[in-house]
């Protein structure tokens, strides 16, 4: 359903940004226990102090590139409910947890997007913290910006599709 | 309860605490972990007093499918259980684990204790020995006794 070249793609295809909201709502709901709510045409935050896990899904066709967005607050109480105790934010724990959150993230996103068509795997994630972050989107390849707020709190979840080099 | 030793390979600290934490609370046996990073490091931990092992799919240096498969290919360790323990959850990867790697079993993250004694309570019996071990003992005691008497 993806065409090999993006260069006439200008978004990504609703029912990848569809079944990539379904996931993260899924796995959120997991480890949460309650859905989060996506939140409509919203802005991102200009500036971040927060924690962003990094992942793609990803084929010899395209690559799927997904960056979770969490700000301190958010991961302080993902991290009490995830692992029954609050670990501290500058803590390597904590990055430890959203990257296995981002983990968690791209297994859902894979098995749903084979759905369409899309069959590919998981990269390692990695994790970024920081505070006063600015976040920049590539702007040639096709991206979507969505949010989220739930009882941990509010995070994002950007994604670019790009072709697989 | 019989003291079971289990590998925990995941590159992950906080799954292999999580893993350790629901098997405690599951209280099938009491357990003595062995943890391990990654595939590679698993390896190198594996040895014949492990009984169950616990592993994760996508790990750096070695996957799980990759350290399942190799540790099966060694032969003599058919008896010891492999728990997938992974984010993975497309069929295709059920199947991988399960028939190439030669998994026992699979269970998603992320999991409750009570998922998980779903997955592998059948490996235990009520006393906390893993099943099938005491059977092998058995076959092989009634074994070296027929030579004995004969």
């Amino acid at each position: 359903m993806i065409p090999k070249s993006l260069i006439d793609v200008h978004e990504i295809p609703a029912e990848i940004t569809g079944l990539v909201k379904e996931s993260v709502i899924n796995t959120f709901a997991s480890i949460i226990g309650s859905e989060p709510d996506y939140v409509e045409q919203s802005e991102q935050a200009s500036s971040l102090n927060g924690i962003i896990g990094n992942i793609a899904v990803f084929n010899q066709h395209h690559t799927l590139s997904l960056m979770i967005v969490i700000p301190r607050e958010t991961a302080l109480k993902l991290s009490e409910i995830f692992i029954g105790v609050e670990i501290p934010f500058e803590s390597d724990d904590m990055g430890d947890l959203v990257g296995e959150i981002s983990n968690i993230l791209a297994g859902d996103v894979a098995a749903n997007v084979e759905t369409v068509g899309f069959r590919g795997q998981s990269s390692l994630p990695t994790a970024t913290r920081g505070s006063d972050l600015t976040l920049f989107l590539p702007n040639k390849p096709p991206t979507e910006k969505m949010k989220f707020t739930g009882f941990s709190g509010d995070f994002w979840v950007n994604m670019a599709l790009s072709e697989s080099r | 309860m019989g003291k079971v030793k289990a590998l925990v390979v995941d590159d992950s600290k906080i799954m292999r605490s999580a893993v350790k934490r629901a098997l405690d609370q599951l209280m099938l046996a009491d357990f003595e972990y062995v943890e391990a990073m990654d595939g590679q490091d698993a390896l190198n931990k594996f040895n014949d007093e492990i009984q169950i092992m616990f592993v994760d799919w996508n790990m750096p240096n070695m996957t799980g499918v990759e350290f399942s498969r190799t540790v099966r290919d060694q032969g003599g360790n058919d008896h010891i259980p492999i728990i997938m323990v992974t984010a993975e959850k497309s069929m295709g990867k059920v199947d991988k684990a399960l028939n190439e790697g030669g998994a026992n079993e699979y269970i998603t993250k992320p999991f409750t204790a009570d998922k998980m004694h779903k997955t592998i309570s059948r490996y235990f019996d009520d006393e906390g020995n893993i099943v099938g071990e005491e059977c092998e003992e058995e076959e092989e005691k009634s074994f070296f006794q027929s030579i004995l008497k004969s």
